[in-house]
Order: C-alpha cells, then sequence, then structure tokens
C-alpha cells in the first residue's frame, strides 16, 4: 500500500498521476475523456499507467460530472417546496437585466417549472421565531401530489431557514417519510446565508445533481474496487479540499468546480515545498485560460459564484464556498477572427481538439493561437506533443492569410498580432485577479501549468511585473498532481447579523461552537480522528450600510472582550487593502461567521533530484523566433528531460518537453531547482 | 501616420474601457447606500479633453448621456484653463448637463498628464438623501425643483487635491442622513481616482501620441458600427404617440409623440408636438431626453456596441424648451424617469412595426418607484425603504416576454431580498408572486409580479408613482396588450382597496399592507397561432387560466386532466377568427 492516484477528467483528456511512495516515482498519463460514461475515461487512464489498484493508500477524484449534467440540463426531474407566496422567487430571481440595452434578454431558465414548485404554509421572521407552524396533514398532501408527478428529487428552501433550520427539518423529514427512493434537500443541510432566491438557487442545483451523481460516483467506486481498491476514494471539491466519495454524495453541488482547483492547490503545495507562499496560477489550457490568487499560502474563496454567468446573463447563484478562479475563453485552440467592425479578436470560440488547430491537418480552416505560435517559431512542428505527429506550417499560413490581408501586413506581422490579442486578453484576466483586487503583482510568484502555460507564462509573468515564474514539473498534468496535496475541507457559514461594539460575545462563541461540532461529526463519518483536525474562524464583516463585506480573521477558543478591538483593526487593515480606504472611526458589523474545517492527510514527500550532466547535453539546436519588439532571434532549443539542478539558461531560448514548451524572452534567465522545477527570472 | 501597430492600439483602447469598468466596480463595492450597491443606480465614464465618450459602464440605462454632458458643462463653466490637477467637481443641475434629477450627482476630475488635461473620468450616481422637502428628496408631489433638494451648480468639491470643508459641511446640514450621504461622496470620489491612475497607466506605458491614436479609432470605430447598423434598416419617418398616465399632483393625462426620421446616416427623434412642461415631478431636462434617445438608438441598432461617441454620433433628438421632454427652470424634475422612459417606449412603438427584429413590444416601462419611510418604533431612527420594482416585458418576434425584470430605465438592478427588506426595515412580504395578467399573442407576454409589504410599524408614508396605469404595455403584429401598474392600499380597518398609481406621503397604519402589481408585457402576433401543445403548458404551469385559453387562444381543455379537446378547439379558433 504505497500508492497515492489522482485522476482528473477534463474537457479533452482525462489525466491521471500516481505516486510511489516508496520509490518517490510519478508516473503521469492521459486518456481521451469519455463523455457518454466519464468511468471509462477513468479506468482507461489507470489501466495506461499500469498500476496495481490493490497498492493505492489514497485516491482522489476531480469530476466534470456535476457541472456537466447542470450545463447540459441532464439532472433530475426536481420539485420545489417553498414558503407561501414564494413559489415564484425561483424564477424572479432578483430580476436584474444586465443586457442593458437588448429587449430580446432571455432571464435564466429555472431548473424546476412552475408546475412543480409548491408552497407551504409556515412562516418565520429574520428572528427565526415561528409567525405560523408547519401542519403536517398540508405537507403529506402536497407529497402526494409531488408523487403523481414522479419526480426523483425534492429541494425545500424557507425563508428565514438561515436563522432557524427547524421547519425544513421538519417537513425534509415528513417528505423522506413519504416519498422513498426520491432525494430530498434542504437548505439549511447547505447554507445558512441569507438571501432567498440565492439560497433557493443553490439548494435546486444541489437536487437536480443528486440522483445522477450518486449513481456515477457509486458506479466508479464499484468498477475501482473490482480493480483491486480498497481504500474509499476521495472527491476533489470546489473548495480545494476533498470529502470521501460518502460525504460528496450528500452534497454533491460541492463538486461544481471540481475539476479546475487541483492546479490551485498544486500551486500552494509547490509554493510550501520551495518557500513561496504568495503563488498567482496561471493554466493554459486548450479551451481556457483560468488564473488565480493566493496571499500567504492561502488560497482565495468565493462565495458569489454564479454558472453560466457572463457580463450580459445573470447566471445561476451557488452560494458554496469555491476556489476564486477568473476563467476566461483563451487557449491554444482560441479562433482569430475579424469583427464587425475590423476588430481582430481571439476567442472564446475555440476549435477544441477535433478539428483543433489548422496546423493540426484535422480540418481545422481557422487559425488559432497555437496556429499563431508555430507561426512564430516559438512551436517547433516535428517536436509538438513529443513528436506524436508533425504540424503542418503551410496550414496555420494558409489559414492566417485573410487576417493578414484585412491589415495589409504579412502572415508573420499578423501571427504576432494574434498573439498579442490573446497575451492582452489573459492578462486582463491576470490583473483581474491581482491588481483589481488589492494586491501587488511584484510581490507574488506565478506558476504557469497547462499545454500551454509556459509558452505565454514568460511574457505574461513580465508584463504583469512578477519577477519570477515557475514551470512546475509535468506541467501538463499538473492539476491532477496539485490533487494529491490536498486535505480534507469544510466550510461553514452562518449569517447573524450583529454589532461589533457592544456584541453578544456568547452567542459568537456558541456560533462557533455549533459548526465546530458540526464539522468534527462529519468528520467522524469520514473515519477523521479530532487530532487531525485544524479549525480556521473568520467572519464577513462591513461598516454599517455597507452591503458587501471583507473576511476577515478571528481568532480560535473562546472569545474574549479584548479579541473585538483585534478583529475590528484587523478588519479595518484589510477593507484599507481591498478598497483603499478604511472608515476607522465608522461602526461596523458582523454579518457571516465561517468556520473552515481541514482534516489534515499525510502528503506524499518530495524527493530532490540528482544533479545532472553538462548542459550541452540538454542543447537540441538552435532556430528562429519571432520575439516581436525584440525581433526575430536566433535561439537555443533545450530539451527539458535532459535538464538537472544547477543548470541556467539565458534567454532567447525555449525547452521543449513532451507536453509543453517554455518560451524564454531576452533579457530573462532560467534556473533548473533541485527539485527540477524550471526558476524563470522575468527581467522586471 | 500610424504611430502604433493596430493591434496594440485595441489593447490601449481596452484598457480605457476597463477603467471606466474598475472605476464602476470600485465604487458599488464600497457604497453605504443600497441604491448604489444593490440597485446599482449609477454610472462611471471617460472622455476625452472635449467631453467625447470613449468609455462608460453602466448599472442602468438612465445615465447613458450623464458622463458626456456632465464634462462638457463643467469645460463651459470653468474653461479648461482653469482646472488644476486634483480638482474633483460636482454637479446635479438637471439643466446644465448633469440631466436627470438633484438625486443623481455627477462628480469630474480632470486628468493630467505632462501637466495638461488629457482626458476626464467621471461619475454620476444616485444618492439615497440629498435634502429638500421629502425623506428620500424625490417626490411625486414637487411643484418646483427648489423643493427637491440642494443643488451644487457645477461647484469644485476639491480644489487641488484638498477637500472644501465649507461644502462639506453644508451637505451635511442639508441632508437628513449625512453621515450615508458623506460615505457616498467619499466613495464617489475614490472610484475617479482609481480610473485615473489607470489612465496615466496607459499614457505612461505606450506615450501620449498613442493613446490618442487609440481614442480616435474607438470613435471612428464606433460611428462605423452605427452607419452599418443604420444601412440594413427602412428609411423613412415614423410615429407613435401617447400618454404619461401617472396623474401626478392630479393633473391627469399629459399627451406626448415622437417622430422617427431614417436617413442613410441619420436617426432623428423629433419630440415637437408633446405636451407643455408640468408643475408635477415627471418632466424631464432637454439632457434627460438626450439620454432616453441614446438609450432606445442603442437598443435599437445594436445592444452589443461599446457606448461611446462615435456610436451616438447620427444620434439627433429634437426637445422643444418648455415641453414636458426639455423642461426649463424652476420646473420639478425628480420623477423624471416617468417622461424619459416614454421617450423610448414611444420610439419603440414607432418603429416596431418595421423593424420586428429589432424591438420587443411594451412592457411595463414605469418602474414605479417607491418609498416606504417612517420612525421605527423601537429604535426611533428613520427608516427608508426605496426601490424600483420590476414587471413584464414584451413579447418578441421569436420569444414570449420575460417576467420580473426590471424597466428599461433599470438594468443591473437587484430587486431586494425579502429576507433582507424583512431585516432592515418593519415590514412582512408577504407575497412575491407573478401577476398571469399577460399579452396574448403568437407569442405572450411576460407576467408583471404582485409584492405585498404588511407594516409592522405603528405607521408610515407610502410615496409611489406609476405611469401605464390607465394604458397598459402595447402589443403589436396581432398580439394583445398587456395590463397595467396598479398599487393597492389594503387598510387593515377596511374591505375595499384604495386602488391607484400615485400616493404622495400616504399615511400607513400598522397591518396595512400595500401590494404592488406590475403590469404584464404586450404580446406579438395572432394568439390563434400559438400553438395548441404550448397553451396546454402554459395552463399546466398556471401562466394561464383554463378560461384565458379558451377566451383568448381559442384552445379548449379538459379542466380535470388538462388534455387539450382538439374538435372544440378547432370549432373554438373558427368562431374566433370569422370574429376579427
Amino acid at each position: 500500500m504505497s500508492l497515492r492516484i489522482a485522476v482528473d477528467i477534463g474537457g479533452t483528456f482525462t489525466d491521471i498521476v500516481c505516486l510511489d511512495e516508496n520509490s518517490g516515482l510519478i508516473v503521469d498519463e492521459k486518456a481521451h475523456t469519455t463523455p457518454t460514461n466519464f468511468a471509462n475515461g477513468v479506468i482507461d487512464a489507470i489501466v495506461k499507467t499500469d498500476i496495481d489498484l490493490k497498492e493505492t493508500m489514497y485516491c482522489v477524484h476531480g469530476t466534470t460530472v456535476v457541472i456537466n449534467a447542470v450545463t447540459e440540463r441532464k439532472g433530475a426531474k426536481t420539485a420545489l417546496v417553498t414558503t407561501k407566496g414564494y413559489r415564484d422567487a425561483l424564477e424572479i430571481g432578483r430580476a436584474n437585466r444586465p443586457d442593458l440595452y437588448n429587449y430580446f434578454y432571455k432571464k435564466p431558465i429555472p431548473y424546476v417549472p412552475r408546475h412543480l414548485r409548491f408552497e407551504v404554509e409556515e412562516r418565520l421572521n429574520y428572528k427565526g421565531e415561528i409567525l405560523k407552524s408547519v401542519s403536517e396533514e398540508e405537507v403529506v398532501g402536497m407529497a402526494q401530489k409531488i408523487k403523481q408527478e414522479g419526480v426523483s428529487a425534492v429541494a425545500v428552501c424557507f425563508l428565514h431557514s438561515y436563522a432557524n433550520p427547524e421547519h425544513e427539518r421538519l417537513v425534509g423529514r415528513i417528505l423522506a417519510r413519504e416519498l422513498p427512493g426520491v432525494e430530498i434537500t434542504i437548505s439549511s443541510d447547505l447554507i445558512k446565508e441569507w438571501r432567498e432566491y440565492e439560497r433557493t438557487s443553490t439548494t435546486v442545483l444541489n437536487a437536480y445533481v443528486k440522483p445522477s451523481t450518486t449513481k456515477y460516483l457509486d458506479t466508479l467506486q464499484k468498477r475501482l474496487e473490482e480493480m483491486g481498491l480498497k481504500v474509499e476514494p476521495h472527491a476533489m471539491l470546489s473548495n480545494g479540499g476533498t470529502a470521501t466519495f460518502t460525504r460528496s454524495k450528500e452534497v454533491p453541488i460541492a463538486l461544481i468546480e471540481s475539476g479546475p482547483v487541483g492546479g490551485v492547490i498544486g500551486a500552494v503545495a509547490l509554493g510550501k515545498i520551495i518557500g513561496e507562499d504568495n503563488i498567482i496560477t496561471l493554466d493554459i489550457g486548450g479551451t481556457t485560460a483560468k488564473t488565480s490568487l493566493c496571499s500567504k499560502g492561502e488560497v482565495k474563496i468565493t462565495t458569489d459564484y454564479k454558472l453560466e454567468w457572463t457580463p450580459k446573463f445573470a447566471g445561476y447563484p451557488v452560494k458554496i464556498p469555491i476556489v476564486d478562479i477568473i476563467e476566461i475563453g483563451a487557449g491554444g485552440g482560441s479562433i482569430a477572427w475579424v469583427d464587425e467592425v475590423g476588430v481582430l479578436k481571439v476567442g472564446p470560440q475555440s476549435a477544441g481538439a477535433d478539428p483543433g488547430p489548422a496546423c493540426y491537418g484535422l480540418g481545422g480552416e481557422q487559425p488559432t493561437l497555437t496556429d499563431a505560435n508555430l507561426i512564430a517559431g516559438r512551436i517547433d512542428p516535428n517536436s509538438f506533443l513529443g513528436g506524436e505527429f508533425v504540424l503542418s506550417v503551410d496550414q496555420a499560413r494558409k489559414t492566417m492569410q485573410p487576417i493578414a490581408e484585412h491589415f495589409g501586413i504579412t502572415i508573420e506581422e499578423a501571427a504576432l498580432g494574434v498573439i498579442k490579442t490573446a497575451n492582452n486578453n489573459m492578462l486582463t484576466a491576470l490583473k483581474l485577479i491581482s491588481v483589481r483586487r488589492g494586491y501587488d503583482p511584484r510581490e507574488f510568484t506565478m506558476v504557469a501549468m497547462g499545454g500551454n502555460g509556459a509558452v505565454h507564462g514568460p511574457y505574461l509573468a513580465a508584463e504583469l511585473r512578477v519577477g519570477k515564474l515557475i514551470i512546475p514539473n509535468l506541467p501538463g498534468t499538473f492539476s491532477a498532481w496539485g490533487m494529491l496535496m490536498t486535505d480534507l475541507r469544510q466550510d461553514l457559514i452562518q449569517t447573524h447579523i450583529m454589532p461589533v461594539a457592544g456584541c453578544d460575545l456568547d452567542k459568537i462563541n456558541l456560533i462557533y461552537q455549533q459548526m465546530e461540532q458540526e464539522a468534527l461529526s462529519i468528520y467522524h463519518k469520514q473515519g477523521i480522528s479530532p487530532e487531525h483536525i485544524v479549525f480556521v474562524r473568520t467572519a464577513d464583516m462591513r461598516y454599517v450600510g455597507q452591503e458587501h463585506t471583507v473576511r476577515t480573521s478571528v481568532v480560535s477558543g473562546v472569545i474574549q472582550k479584548d479579541d473585538l478591538q483585534t478583529i475590528r483593526q484587523s478588519f479595518d487593515r484589510n477593507h484599507y487593502q481591498q478598497y483603499t480606504f478604511s472608515l476607522d472611526y465608522a461602526p461596523a458589523e458582523f454579518v457571516n461567521f465561517n468556520l473552515t474545517a481541514f482534516g489534515t492527510v499525510k502528503k506524499p514527500e518530495i524527493k530532490e533530484i540528482s544533479p545532472a550532466g553538462p548542459l550541452e547535453d540538454a542543447l537540441k539546436g538552435e532556430r528562429v523566433i519571432d520575439f516581436d519588439e525584440h525581433g526575430r532571434l536566433q535561439s537555443k532549443v533545450f530539451e527539458r528531460s535532459m535538464l538537472g539542478p544547477g543548470h541556467k539558461i539565458h534567454g532567447p531560448a525555449v525547452v521543449e518537453e513532451s507536453k509543453s514548451v517554455t518560451v524564454l524572452y531576452p533579457g530573462q534567465t532560467l534556473d533548473v531547482d533541485s527539485y527540477g522545477n524550471l526558476i524563470i527570472y522575468t527581467g522586471v | 501616420m500610424a504611430k502604433v501597430d493596430p493591434f496594440t492600439r485595441e489593447n490601449i483602447a481596452q484598457g480605457l474601457i476597463a477603467a471606466a469598468d474598475e472605476m464602476f466596480l470600485t465604487w458599488g463595492r464600497t457604497s453605504q447606500s443600497t441604491i448604489i450597491y444593490e440597485v446599482l443606480d449609477y454610472a462611471c465614464g471617460l472622455t476625452d479633453v472635449n467631453g467625447n465618450l470613449i468609455g462608460q459602464a453602466n448599472g442602468v440605462t438612465g445615465f447613458l448621456g450623464a458622463i458626456t454632458y456632465s464634462v462638457i458643462s463643467v469645460l463651459d463653466k470653468f474653461g479648461i484653463e482653469n482646472l488644476k490637477p486634483g480638482d474633483i467637481i460636482l454637479t446635479n443641475d438637471p439643466f446644465t448637463g448633469s440631466g436627470t434629477h438633484l438625486c443623481d450627482v455627477s462628480a469630474v476630475l480632470p486628468i493630467f498628464y505632462e501637466g495638461e488635461v488629457v482626458a476626464f473620468a467621471a461619475n454620476k450616481g444616485h444618492w439615497n438623501e440629498i435634502g429638500g422637502k421629502n425623506l428620500g428628496s424625490w417626490s411625486t408631489d414637487a411643484t418646483e425643483i427648489y423643493q427637491e433638494g440642494l443643488q451644487f451648480p457645477i461647484i469644485k468639491i476639491y480644489e487641488e487635491g484638498k477637500l472644501n470643508e465649507a461644502v462639506r459641511d453644508m451637505i451635511a446640514a442639508n441632508c437628513r442622513t449625512p453621515d450615508m450621504t458623506l460615505g457616498d461622496l467619499y466613495a464617489q470620489t475614490a472610484s475617479l481616482r482609481i480610473a485615473e491612475k489607470r489612465v496615466l497607466e496607459l499614457y505612461n506605458k505606450y506615450g501620449k501620441e498613442a493613446v490618442l491614436e487609440s481614442i480616435e479609432m474607438l470613435l471612428a470605430n464606433g460611428r462605423k458600427l452605427a452607419l452599418k447598423e443604420i444601412s440594413k434598416m427602412p428609411k423613412g419617418v415614423f410615429a407613435a404617440d401617447g400618454y404619461i398616465d401617472a396623474n401626478a399632483n392630479g393633473l391627469g393625462d399629459v399627451y406626448v409623440k415622437a417622430k422617427v426620421t431614417i436617413t442613410d446616416d441619420t436617426f432623428e427623434i423629433d419630440l415637437t408636438g408633446s405636451g407643455k412642461q408640468v408643475d408635477a415631478p415627471i418632466n424631464c431636462s432637454k439632457y434627460g431626453a438626450y439620454s432616453a434617445g441614446r438609450i432606445i438608438y442603442h437598443a435599437i441598432l445594436n445592444p452589443n456596441a461599446e457606448p461611446n461617441d462615435g456610436f451616438y454620433s447620427p444620434l439627433k433628438v429634437i426637445a422643444p424648451e418648455g415641453s414636458v421632454f426639455a423642461a426649463v427652470r424652476p420646473a420639478p424634475v425628480s420623477t423624471n424617469w416617468e417622461a424619459m422612459c416614454r421617450v423610448i417606449d414611444l420610439v419603440a412603438k414607432a418603429l416596431a412595426p418595421v423593424v420586428p427584429e429589432r424591438v420587443a413590444a411594451g412592457h411595463f416601462l414605469s418602474i414605479i418607484g417607491t418609498i416606504l419611510g417612517g420612525i421605527e418604533d423601537n429604535t426611533m431612527e428613520p427608516f427608508v425603504l426605496c426601490e424600483p420594482q420590476a414587471g413584464g416585458w414584451g413579447a418578441g418576434f421569436n420569444k414570449d416576454g420575460e417576467s420580473g425584470l426590471v424597466a428599461i430605465n433599470d438594468g443591473e438592478t437587484f430587486i431586494i431580498p425579502a429576507e433582507v427588506a424583512e431585516y432592515k426595515y418593519p415590514i412582512l412580504v408577504e407575497q412575491y408572486a407573478l401577476n398571469i395578467n399577460t399579452g396574448a399573442g403568437k407569442f405572450r407576454g411576460g407576467c408583471g409580479l404582485i409584492r405585498d409589504y404588511r407594516l409592522l410599524n405603528s405607521s408610515a408614508e407610502l410615496t409611489t408613482i406609476a405611469s401605464n396605469h390607465k394604458y397598459p404595455p402595447w402589443g403589436f403584429g396581432g398580439g394583445k396588450d398587456g395590463s397595467p401598474n396598479i398599487v393597492e392600499v389594503h387598510h387593515s380597518n377596511s374591505l375595499e382597496p384604495v386602488v391607484g398609481a400615485t400616493f404622495s406621503n400616504y399615511p400607513l397604519q400598522k397591518n396595512d399592507l400595500v401590494r404592488f402589481i406590475s403590469g404584464c408585457g404586450g404580446g406579438y402576433g395572432d394568439p390563434m397561432e400559438r400553438p395548441v401543445e404550448k397553451v396546454r403548458q402554459d395552463i399546466k404551469d398556471e401562466y394561464i387560466t383554463i378560461e384565458t385559453a379558451a377566451k383568448e387562444y381559442g384552445v379548449i381543455v379538459d379542466p380535470k386532466t388538462l388534455e387539450i379537446d382538439h374538435e372544440q378547439t378547432a370549432k373554438r379558433r373558427m368562431e374566433l377568427n370569422e370574429h376579427y
């Protein structure tokens, strides 16, 4: 029992990373993702590695099953039960019209149609006091109607249940009894935050994906067990932690961003090993670029996630903690096009894996970012994907021709234009996650991953004024590697508005105690003992009158009166950092009390690697690369697998490996550290 | 000769637009008043040195003209030579460019690079309280602007970076919630400085020539896009008329008309012939009419276009001085949205028959501006619930209307959640549901909303104004009209509700219930052409009743099984067709 494995399902490939604790050896593989039955792709990837599942001590899985079920509308037929007067809350939403000038705007269509939305005569006020009690008879009658509709899931969300969950629990119990075999989700089991629409939306989505997620996880677990797996597998959660399959089936909505978070966690773990705790991640794949920021070793979590949100579409709120990742439609397959007034755009449309960029020669007829990189000499046509197939420069040039003609420039200049435009899109995302949130990129190190992260990373890091960039080992499957480095994690939130000055300390202490108890009991069921559990407390605070809150850390143990001043001061500081001002004199209040409970698991130890031979051995040759404003330069080409600790390379140069290429600019230098990571000093 | 390649130019242009976006984000995040952070009743923009709009970020559409005209009014008053680095100018004068009403305050900051003004950052937003005769400052019964609050006649609130404390103290003394009002002043001006920082970064990185060239390109592209869209539209003169039926101060309906003339390179809206300004706050200034014109022009030409003065250059709005659309001092204008939304709706109505692919049927239109306020019994502190309502939208040539969406004057405006409203104000929100009296059609109108407030406080006052009360939203192409906006007060000691549209400081007692019923949208196309199966589904989902299905759509179903009676339906539809 010495193997740790992580399997990560992506849009195109399913990645596996397997680490043997005894030997320290890491194996990675990719198999095609199999959307009709994702478990097949997982099994294919495992088979490719040739490992023995019986030897597995830890298995973690990042999956797109939940996000696919919601985006493809393939979840369960679901009913909704609300407080009387509120069955339309789900359809009304917040009534906002983000596409300001569009008379044809379409609101999000509710996941539960109106005839499946039911009301119960019950009512609480905002303090959680009962104004009207639940009538069991009424609920039983309603259950019969729900039964006739043949639903397989029911969501229950009552007004003010964040302040008092008793009504929801009671109705949940009655429905469970009356509707055997139907999955019930009550809102207060997921979140205890106010705002009825957002809570209802989250509850409905959880109910909607529960039956299919349960089926998928059960099937996969069974097949893994048939192959010899002896431990219960874990799923990667959107908050950057993991949970056992059993727990995951109760709150499947927590898996909604299960896939992309692995890279972020991996970057933080890598940072810990090499002594970097301020990190910006940059993950560029075939279709999208994703970026996230970790300050002082801490992953940023958001609870403002909206499924399918765009600046012009309201989206569906999911009020669960999710790693704050900004994702834009800019990857290697992103298509370059000229808009109606003649401006060059890149993405968000992608050629995907099929047909892929024009240079693949598989029928792609539109120029993509990869085609541009090929024309600029940044990618070698002969060593792409380890030389699996030869790229066609002619195809790439042919599709770039119309853009060149449109602007009256050469094909080379057009390719640079495509790269520049894509870089600018990515830079916008990088600024959003850093500068716009009050962070100074100069204090951060960037970790680039994904097939194209190392191609664009050196330029983007310099533009963002990040001094140091790391290209980790196996950047193409880094996200799966990151999953091996995660702890179990639960995030609990309780809304309770209270002024800081003159607050009810007993109440606050009680809230934290209750949340800690809840976390302990959930971990107990997952077999985690108390000494492996770490609690981190925070509170969402604001100045009285404000709406948006700022997260502030809170001391552990019993909070004393003196601690309040510390909390208040740290809130003022955080507010200043995020918004460039603080109102130290103004009254402040608590809005949410938050608890993060980590269940720590043993992590694989990363071993240093042995020094390599002379640098000349890694030199494959030279070629001309177009570095835009630096010109077309003769550049050295190195093979990454031959590089080792102590090697130093000066740009212009490229480092090639089977699933990625690193493009080093003039003025930049690259060191190989003792773990084999490429450390690039960007020259700023 | 180009100084920079087209891709870098585009990058700079995007950087300028992003600066406006970031300014917008910052203000929203730091504001202390609901109307800013929930309703997003504000806008941020950048102009060139002459006041030409380069980029603008809005939460609501109503401020579309605000940035440009505010900056121009600053230039007119001071002259560019009298602006200094660190100056910030405030104006809320509706008649000289700030445009809407006194609650909407504009702030303008000249951006200096190498000692000269290169651009302006400007923003404008709704201050919850700016004094005047009513709590919340706007009223439905003012007769002169002097009753509507404190006026900032284009003044420097910051001079070379120094806050004018005299003005600050006067603001504090003249507002009912000085802390909140000043908090918003600081948040608003802080966000201007963010834009300044970003713009200067671009100048430092690319140089002045390159940035100016980018601005030129951006404006030229805006105009190019507009002309391209106009070329696809029918040329000619199109007209519509109607009434502002809010009945403020009991003045009755105000007749309004619009004539739209489209040529190869102009889009002209002529409001000549509309009624005179009235002694009630439903007037707008000519800048309000200009902004409204931009909204409907933008919607009809291309909703995805970036707002800039290049794009708007083919637009011309004619509003005769002294009319309800170009009121002059001392006309009250505090509910000017009633006039503004009417400009939008008239143009939409005039053009809908000829460009149905560009505009949908009439929607509830009036934002049903609401103030519910009083003194809270326990704390003895004032409370003010100030919000717009959402309602039903019109059907389009290819879709049903949307249900429960804020009006065209609003936008990224979030209705206050019941759980938040009940925490902040002494009320129970007893119902938030769909109003299903939709305009019938091949595509039907969207549902309005019903929102009930039960008062828990010993007393309070209701102020609300709604037009489209007598005349419901219009259907077209054979579609039927929607239903009107109605406000009902159900006194706890009376069986019959008081029904109306406009209430001014109307007294309420504990347990009284206020019901806002927003209108449903108009339909499009002949209801007989609506597929029978769709009608059945609407019955099942209770979007229409069985009776409506029979009466309006000619579809007969079994009331128990909801199965369609095809024979009866065919018969009924034939009868109805003959009838018309």
